[in-house]
Parts: structure tokens; C-alpha cells; sequence
């Protein structure tokens, strides 16, 4: 469709081109202007929503009270609570008969309550009689936990109600309206430095791309408000990234445009597949042994029917389309190592995640796909550690993937190579160092504003509108820019960490810590890879570099942070409920 | 849930990490970026590895090369003019390291932080040098195809006027030297070089003498044409002909070898040390940029060594920019002002940018020191050479013929200024293996000087 619009409307391009073209200067003043413009616009939407995420408050929901004799009603803040005598618990029994962890509290999604006791040295009892296996505890119940009485209470309609205007005082509301405006300036100076930077060589369908990009992004804003939310940081935020993508792509391979605009709107389909698929937990948990399944035998295909390319075979071509199973792998392994608080208690649940991890790692070196590899691990490393808070299995992994690490330097001269060049680029520039010595050329020239979309050189050198992203932003669009970049990713993990606060299960809190941290390291990786701070990996940065694996991958992933959105009224992917056990929609 | 909330720092950690490590780069950026995007790879500023931007002048807006857009380096049309400026501008190749066309590449560029390279106007910048091109010509034919080298500057500013280097060649069609060259001819003989001074050394050891030996002006010596020390016949120094009895002040405008011979061992080896220091001679100066390669003079205990070293023989190399910058700061009474060539920098949109030079002064003599030597260069130049071959002018000079091999003519070399309020100019001849300092290098000194106080 977008081919014969573009067919359509040549004519009109070479027409607006040639008018830029016969007033003179403008071109030059226009860049010169626009520049600082794109500047102050990227700072005022991305800093809008920083500034949101990072102060907002995340308070608690109210899902049930534990009332202790008659005056004493402690809120159960969670849907997963641990009870005992510990600091680090939900749900704090000062008293020497509990058990440090005694036992856990949890609401299902049907709004039913289940009590399990951990090994406590004095047990739990439910209406007087001692439990030995989890336990449904309906309201009113009387629980002796070690030997305290007390009695789950439900919250009142008017406390309900309260609570929930509270929370969303509390929350705030960020509505999306004034930086979808900028933005949209954004998108359509973009478009106009496009054209005079490229002339009449830019292919119609570049124009049009950012045309209906800047409509979804209307829809999308103007269907979420019809919803009822109040929050639209985290999607204003890869809303600029994706824009920042495809400017990428528009000027150094223009031609790949569509496909580009394709895979974030894919990219955009399974974000509202995740989120939709995220509201209900045990969907979510009985997905799992599939997605594992599926997993294995995704990356076993990609093993056996791969096609090698730029030194890894981690592609498999389907039907004209190359997808790279690696990348969509990343969505699952969340997904499978993410755990609610009662299976943080169980050790078999990690053993599997752990075989599979090192499946997943093997067949990523096996495929050369050293970078991925390495992601993974990270990945890997965040989600058992929050899972254990193990520090000496900690330092075990770290240790053994250390010396799994020599060994690939080892075996693989190529990738001792890079290392040799490390922090020497200067002195290897027209051979191992070339890529990085260009990247900091490059984006050194663009200053701390840029020097305009299109009119950089760096894209020119391979790989550079992947894996030399960063230096490319910085070229045409300056360090500020580039800067905020890195910074979104910074904020999404942050807010990430902020939300466990009031988080409802273990499984959403560690599949957003996970993923954004997944996001974190993949950027660490590509920008200081490419400034020679790190050996180069070649690894992607999220929604900037050209890819449409990684596009739909990186909104896949945002859902998970979502999903552990839990301020009042923010997130799509969070289930609202008004009434005890009732929902809202 | 709230076991995670200390679990979930370790996520922030690789935060941390990003966040610092954006840090180091901006860092690096800040302080560096001005040398990533001199990288000949850069497209913005080359093109096929030349620098495709900026225009340099000289004082009277002559456009002595420009950088086009397409990486060609466009010198002006006057083959006398282009040869002379050789060594202020660079080749094509950018052999000659102190070439402005190399060494000022990022004042051509206007790089800055902000604003990277991008150019308000579109186009490269201007760079106007302190040099005259006429003064540089006059300098270059005067010269011929001798080697040698000649700078003027203005002593009362520091503007260099001239600075021309011979051999020198076409910088659009620079010839290929092998490597065992000696030539020299990539070399600015000014900036880089450091030469056997003869005599012109003296101006030093005076210097020494004044601040040093009581009754200077009742000192005589009685010249031989012949000084032995010790006892072997062949440790002598020697003159050309016997001078009879000299005072200080005949001594230095016969430039008797003998009697500054034994002036350097009356001073001692640890005072002339001292005066040297002060001289500044042994400094390497940076002229906006370009660093002076510095003079060595090695005195010694020896009595006849320290005698030749006095002279500006033994192993004394001088550089020509050192010893102008010395004979300036006789002329200004003791006080230099350090000379410079970037007069302006401007964008070709005729704004202009905010370049300021930075004027120094640096002091290398006393002020009653200082007198006293202008008195006797002024007394070498009536009494000596003859005020005749200086037309017009006031000239206060002191030549040098310096041995450097035996075999081969001397090095002839001329030193000095003039006190013309509007021209107030030092200047350095040196012409190698020209001869004699008095007939050869003050005929080039005296071409040089007409054509720059016309100015």
C-alpha cells in the first residue's frame, strides 16, 4: 500500500524539493534553525516523561487488611505477601513464635486468597485447624500464624473508594496531548530536513512512513485516553525512539523504510499482545512450559536451517522474511524465568530455568553470536539473583562464565582480536579499530546539536545504523539527543525498580527488572562498543538501530515494564478492580 | 515482594554503569573531539583525505590558499609569491609540518563543542596571517637559490612580517625527497632549524659581560690576531687579522675573536650559563601553535672551549626565531612581545568571530643591559659595516660568519632592527654557506627592509 502511495506522490516530492531548492539559503537556514529546534522539542518530550516516571509515586493498592486482635488492621499491600518476623517481610509479625519467612499470603487472580506455610517452626492454622498444604483463606477466616490470631478482613466499599482517589491523586496523570503535539513538529521537520539533505534521491515512501507513523501515534494516544489511563510516559518515550529509529533508517538506507515502519507497528501489536496476555497472572504462568518448548525447539531450527551473516548464524529466512530467532527468544526467556513469590521457594523451579539458560547459551556460541550470548547471561544473572538473592551462586555464575569466556577467546581469534583493539582504536584505525575511530569522528562533528538527519557520513561505514547507531545519532542529531537516548533506557530501568514497591506479583516485579535491565546492557554494550569504552559486539540499541527483529522486540519487551506499572489508572497491561474480586472492564 | 526491593539494586547497578560510562565518553568528547574530527577520514572536513575547507590570507587580504569543497587545495596564482609563502602555508602533501594549512587545520575547520562542524554560513573560515607577502617575496628573490632563511617581526607586537625559508619549491608541485635528503627543503629553516651563529653570538656574550665584569668600559685587549691557551700551539683562538687594542665596544664592531675569547673567560662559565638561560635562546617558543625547535649551546669548563662558545663556535646551534625573538628584546630595552602569525579568524560570511591574539611579553635582558648593546649594534653598523648599504634606514645590527666545516664557505648571518616608529622591526638573515656575513647577508637584510618600511 505504502508503494503505490509513494507511486502517487513523486511528482509532488520532486515539486516540494526543487521549491526548497529555488529560495535561496533556505536550505542552509533551515538546517541551521531546525537543529537547535529538534534539540529543545527532543528535551522537552523526553524530559516531560524522565521527569514523570522518576518522581512519580507508585502507591499501594489495598487489597485486604489482617486484622491483629480489635485494633490492629495491617494493609496487605500486594498480591504476593510473605508473613514473619523478618524486616524484609510483607507482612511484619514482630513475635518470637513466627518464623522468620513463616508463611506466604496469596491473592489469585479470581480473588481468592491461599496461605502456605514455609517450614515454620510453629505452623499455621485456619479456622483452628493446622494446615500442611496451601491453604484458600476466604475473608472472615481466622488465622493463627505461629501463635497470633488474626483475621482476614476485607476492605470497605468507602475505604475502597477512598483509597482509589487517593492513589490517584497520588499517581498523578500524564496525558499525552502535549507531547504528541511536539512530536509531531518533530516528525514533520524531520521530514523536511529529510528532503532537503537528500534531495530528490529520498524515495516518496520515507515522507509517508513518518506521515502515518504520526497518525498512529494520534490513534494509539487517542484510544488510550478513550480508555480511561493516565499515564503515557513509557509510550511517549519509545514513541521518540522509534522516531529516532526510523530517521536512521531513512538516511542510511532509505530504501528499507517500510519494512522498518512494518516492524514497529508489529512491534506495536505484540506490546498490546503482551500487555492484554500480562493482566491475567495464571495465563501468563501456564504459558510458560509451551514458550520453553517452543524456545528450544526455535533455536534448535535456527541451528539446523541458520544462515550465517556478519559473523554469526543467527538468522533464519521465511518466506522472503529474515527473522533472527535469537532476538524473539529474549520475550520468552523473561517470560520463563519470571516467578511468583511461591516459587521463589522452590529450588526445582530455578533448577529448570537454570538448564535452560545454559541451553540458551550454548546454542548462542555454538551460532557465534557472542553479543547475544553475553546478554543473555546478564539476563540470566538479574533474573536468579532476584530470584535467590544468592550472592555466592552470584559469584559462581560470574565465575563460570569467566572461564567459559577465556575459552571463547581461545578458541575464537576473532574475538581475542577485538579485544586487542580495545581501548586503542586510535592506533588500529584503518584496521580493527576502523568502525569505532569513524563513530567518534562522526559524532565529534555533529558537536552537542548535529549537524541534521541525512546529511552525516558515518552511515556509509558497515553496520553503522546498528551496531554504530550511537554514533550516528550523535552525528546528525548531536550528543544531546544521543545522550537522552541512553538516558530513556536509564529511566525505564529505574522506573522499573521503583514499581516493585507496590507490586502486585514477584512474576511482573522480575520480568520488569529483568527486561529493562536486558535493555540496559544491550545499550551499555552497543554505545560504549562503538566508542571503543568496550570491545565491539555488535549488539542492537533498543528501538534506534535498523532491525526488525529488534523493533518488535523491544516494544515486546516494554510490556513487561507495563505490566509492573501499577500506579492508578497508568497501564494497559494491569487489570483494574473497583469492587473486591470484580474488574472494572 | 519486599525481599526484591534490595535484590532489584543489582539491576541499578548496570544503571550505574551506563550512566558513568556515558559520562567518561562525554568526558573524552569534550576534551578530544577536537582531534576525532581532524581524522582525514572525517567527510565533513575532507574530502578523499584532503582538507576541503577554510582560506588563509596574509596581512594585505592576499588569499594565499584555499581548500575547496571537492579536496583541492587551490594556492594563489603568483608562482614567485606561492613559492615564497611556501613555508607559512604548507604543500599539497602537507610535508611541511608547520605549514598553516596542517598546523592550523582546526582553526580552518571552527570546530567547537556546540556546534561541531557545522558552519553557520555554510562556508570554511578565513584565516588572515600577521605576514606580508610582498616583504616575503622581496625576502625569497633576495635570497636567490641560496639556502638560508629570513624573518622579520615587529618588535613592538610580535606580528611576524616574513618568515621565508630557502630552498624552497612550487607548494602545488612539491618534489619527491628521498631519504637520505639534506636539503632540507621540507624544513622552515626559522621555526626549525638550529644553526652554527658565529658571531652574532657575540650580542649574547655581551650581554654576559655587561651584567657581569666591573669597569667594562676601561677594559681593553690588546689582539695578536692570535689567543693560545695552555700549551699546545693548535688550542688558539684566532682572528682574521690583527685588531691592536680594542675597547668592549670596538670589540664587538670588529667582532674580534680573541678579545671575546678571553671576555668569555673572564665571565666564567657559570654566569654566561646563566645569560644564556635568561636569553631565552634554549626556549622553544610557540608561535600559535607552532613550537620553535630550540637553540643548544653547550658551554664548558675548558678555557678554550668556553672561549669558542662565547664566539659562536664550538658546538653552539642556534635557531633563527630564538635569536630574532633575543635581538627584539634588545630593541624593546629588554621586553619581548612573543611573536605570533594568526592575525584573525572570520567566517567568509563577514562575521566576524570573536578571535582575540593574546598579547605576551616575556623579559630577556635588563633594560640598561639592553641600552648599552643597542648602542654598540647602532655602533657596528657606522663604524663597520657602513650606514651606506641601508639606505634610509637606521639600522642596528651585528652580522656573523659562521665555520661549520672546513672546506665549505662560512654561514653568513645578519642580525638587528630598526627604530622607525611605523616599522618597528627586527630582523634574522641567515644565508648559508653564503660567505661573509658583512657583504652577503646585509645586502639580503637591506632588500627585505625596503620593501617592508614602504609598507
Amino acid at each position: 500500500m505504502v508503494n503505490n502511495i509513494a507511486e502517487g506522490t513523486s511528482p509532488l516530492m520532486e515539486k516540494v524539493s526543487s521549491f526548497f531548492e529555488s529560495v535561496p539559503g533556505f536550505s542552509h537556514n533551515f538546517t541551521a534553525i531546525a537543529r537547535w529546534v529538534f534539540v529543545v522539542l527532543a528535551i522537552y518530550i523526553l524530559l516531560r516523561a524522565i521527569l514523570s516516571l522518576l518522581s512519580s509515586k507508585t502507591p499501594s493498592e489495598i487489597w485486604a487488611y489482617l486484622s491483629i486482635g480489635n485494633a490492629l488492621a495491617m494493609p496487605i499491600t500486594h498480591w504476593e505477601n510473605v508473613i514473619g518476623r523478618a524486616k524484609s517481610c510483607d507482612i511484619n509479625l514482630d513475635v518470637k513464635t513466627v518464623s522468620k519467612n513463616h508463611a506466604t499470603l496469596i491473592r489469585k487472580s479470581d480473588g481468592k486468597w491461599i496461605l502456605n506455610d514455609l517450614n515454620s517452626s510453629s505452623g499455621n492454622k485456619v479456622n483452628g485447624h493446622p494446615i500442611s498444604k496451601p491453604t484458600l483463606v476466604r475473608i472472615g477466616d481466622a488465622l493463627t500464624i505461629g501463635n497470633v490470631d488474626c483475621t482476614l478482613a476485607s476492605t470497605s466499599l468507602e475505604e475502597d473508594k477512598h483509597n482509589h482517589e487517593a492513589r490517584a491523586i497520588l499517581s498523578g496523570r500524564f496525558t499525552p496531548w502535549k507531547s504528541i503535539i511536539a512530536l509531531s513538529i518533530f516528525q514533520v521537520l524531520l521530514v523536511i530536513q529529510l528532503i532537503i539533505s537528500k534531495g530528490s534521491s529520498l524515495p516518496p515512501s520515507v515522507p509517508i512512513v513518518f506521515f502515518m507513523f504520526t497518525g498512529i501515534m494520534w490513534l494509539y494516544s487517542i484510544l488510550v485516553r478513550s480508555a480511561g489511563m493516565t499515564a503515557f510516559e513509557i509510550d511517549s518515550i519509545a514513541f521518540f525512539l522509534s522516531t529516532l529509529g526510523l530517521a536512521v533508517v531513512a538516511t542510511s538506507s532509505p530504501e528499507e523504510i517500510v519494512k522498518q515502519f512494518v516492524t514497529v507497528c508489529m512491534g506495536m501489536g505484540l506490546f498490546f499482545f503482551l500487555c492484554w496476555y500480562l493482566r491475567d497472572l495464571d495465563r501468563a504462568l501456564k504459558s510458560r512450559r509451551i514458550l520453553l518448548i517452543a524456545s528450544v525447539a526455535l533455536l534448535l531450527l535456527n541451528i539446523a536451517i541458520g544462515t550465517y551473516k556478519y559473523g554469526a548464524i543467527n538468522w533464519i529466512s521465511v518466506a522472503g522474511f529474515s527473522i533472527q530467532p535469537s532476538e524473539l527468544i529474549k520475550v520468552s526467556y523473561i517470560i520463563i524465568g519470571s516467578a511468583t513469590l511461591d516459587e521463589l521457594f522452590q529450588k526445582k523451579n530455578l533448577g529448570l530455568f537454570i538448564g535452560f539458560s545454559i541451553f540458551c547459551l550454548l546454542a548462542l556460541a555454538y551460532m557465534g553470536d557472542f553479543g547475544t550470548a553475553a546478554i543473555f547471561f546478564i539476563t540470566f544473572l538479574v533474573i536468579s539473583f532476584m530470584r535467590s538473592g544468592d550472592f555466592s551462586k552470584l559469584f559462581l555464575f560470574i565465575a563460570s562464565a569467566a572461564g567459559a569466556g577465556l575459552m571463547v577467546l581461545r578458541f575464537k581469534p576473532y574475538v581475542l582480536g577485538r579485544f586487542s583493539v580495545w581501548m586503542h582504536a586510535w592506533d588500529f584505525a584503518d584496521a580493527g579499530g576502523y568502525q569505532q575511530v569513524r563513530t567518534m569522528s562522526a559524532g565529534a562533528s555533529g558537536g552537542l546539536v548535529g549537524l541534521g538527519a541525512g546529511e552525516g557520513w558515518l552511515k556509509k561505514v558497515a553496520a553503522a545504523d546498528t551496531d554504530l547507531v550511537f554514533g550516528v545519532l550523535s552525528e546528525e542529531w548531536g550528543l544531546i539527543i544521543a545522550l537522552l537516548a541512553i538516558f530513556s533506557i536509564v529511566t525505564f530501568s529505574v522506573f522499573a525498580v521503583k514499581s516493585i514497591k507496590a507490586g502486585r506479583s514477584t512474576f511482573y516485579t522480575i520480568a520488569a527488572c529483568a527486561s529493562m535491565t536486558l535493555f540496559i546492557f544491550q545499550t551499555i554494550l552497543n554505545v560504549f562498543g562503538s566508542v571503543d569504552l568496550l570491545p565491539l559486539t555488535g549488539v542492537t540499541f533498543p528501538f534506534v538501530s535498523n532491525g526488525g527483529t529488534s523493533m518488535i522486540v523491544s516494544w515486546g519487551l516494554l510490556a513487561f515494564l507495563k505490566a509492573a506499572d501499577t500506579r492508578e489508572n497508568a497501564s494497559i497491561a494491569v487489570k483494574r478492580f473497583k469492587v473486591k474480586g470484580g474488574e472494572v472492564e | 515482594m519486599r525481599k526484591l526491593e534490595k535484590r532489584a539494586l543489582f539491576c541499578l547497578l548496570f544503571s550505574l554503569i551506563l550512566v558513568v560510562g556515558s559520562f567518561v565518553y562525554v568526558y573524552k568528547f569534550a576534551s578530544e573531539g577536537s582531534q576525532w574530527i581532524a581524522y582525514p577520514a572525517n567527510e565533513h572536513l575532507y574530502t578523499k583525505g584532503r582538507l576541503a575547507t577554510g582560506t588563509i590570507e596574509d596581512r594585505n587580504g592576499t588569499v594565499l590558499v584555499s581548500n575547496d569543497k571537492d579536496g583541492n587545495i587551490v594556492y594563489n596564482s603568483d608562482l614567485n609569491l606561492r613559492t615564497a609563502m611556501l613555508h607559512v602555508t604548507g604543500d599539497i602533501h602537507a610535508n611541511i609540518s608547520t605549514g598553516a594549512n596542517r598546523a592550523f587545520k582546526d582553526k580552518l575547520i571552527g570546530y567547537n563543542l556546540i556546534t561541531g562542524t557545522f558552519s553557520a554560513s555554510g562556508e570554511g573560515r578565513k584565516l588572515s596571517l600577521t605576514v606580508d607577502s610582498d616583504v616575503s617575496k622581496a625576502a625569497k628573490e633576495a635570497l636567490g637559490n641560496r639556502t638560508g632563511t629570513v624573518a622579520v617581526f615587529n618588535y613592538k607586537t610580535g606580528e611576524i612580517l616574513c618568515m621565508v625559508s630557502s630552498p624552497n619549491y612550487d607548494p602545488a608541485k612539491p618534489p619527491v625527497l628521498d631519504k637520505n635528503d639534506t636539503s632540507g627543503a621540507y624544513i622552515n629553516r626559522a621555526t626549525s632549524a638550529a644553526i652554527v651563529p658565529g658571531s652574532i653570538f657575540k650580542l649574547v656574550t655581551s650581554s654576559a659581560a655587561i651584567d657581569n665584569l666591573p669597569n667594562l668600559d676601561n677594559w681593553t685587549y690588546t689582539c695578536t690576531g692570535v689567543h693560545t691557551y695552555g700549551n699546545s700551539e693548535k688550542d688558539r683562538v684566532t682572528c682574521l687579522k690583527p685588531h691592536g687594542k680594542q675597547t668592549f665596544k670596538e670589540a664587538l664592531a670588529n667582532s674580534c675573536n680573541c678579545a671575546y675569547g678571553e671576555l668569555s673567560n673572564d665571565i666564567g662559565e657559570d654566569k654566561l650559563k646563566e645569560t644564556i638561560k635568561q636569553s631565552g635562546l634554549t626556549d622553544s617558543y610557540d608561535i600559535d601553535g607552532i613550537k620553535t625547535t630550540p637553540s643548544s649551546i653547550e658551554t664548558s669548563s675548558q678555557p678554550l672551549n668556553l672561549a669558542w662558545t662565547g664566539i659562536g663556535q664550538n658546538k653552539d646551534l642556534v635557531n633563527p626565531i630564538s635569536m630574532l625573538v633575543y635581538v627584539g628584546a634588545i630593541a624593546g630595552e629588554g621586553e619581548v612581545h612573543m611573536p605570533y602569525i594568526i592575525k584573525d579568524i572570520s567566517s567568509s560570511s563577514k562575521i566576524s568571530l570573536p578571535y582575540k591574539h593574546t598579547d605576551d611579553t616575556k623579559k630577556l635582558l635588563e633594560s640598561s643591559t639592553a641600552k648599552k648593546i643597542q648602542d654598540m649594534m647602532r655602533n657596528n653598523v657606522q663604524k663597520s659595516y657602513g650606514d651606506n648599504r641601508f639606505p634610509n634606514l637606521e639600522v642596528y645590527g651585528k652580522t656573523g660568519t659562521a665555520e661549520h666545516k672546513k672546506g665549505d664557505a662560512s654561514h653568513a648571518w645578519f642580525t638587528g632592527f630598526i627604530k622607525d616608529e611605523n616599522h618597528p622591526y627586527a630582523f634574522i638573515v641567515l644565508v648559508e654557506k653564503g660567505g661573509y656575513g658583512v657583504d652577503v647577508a646585509t645586502t639580503v637584510a637591506n632588500k627585505v627592509l625596503q620593501v617592508a618600511i614602504k609598507k
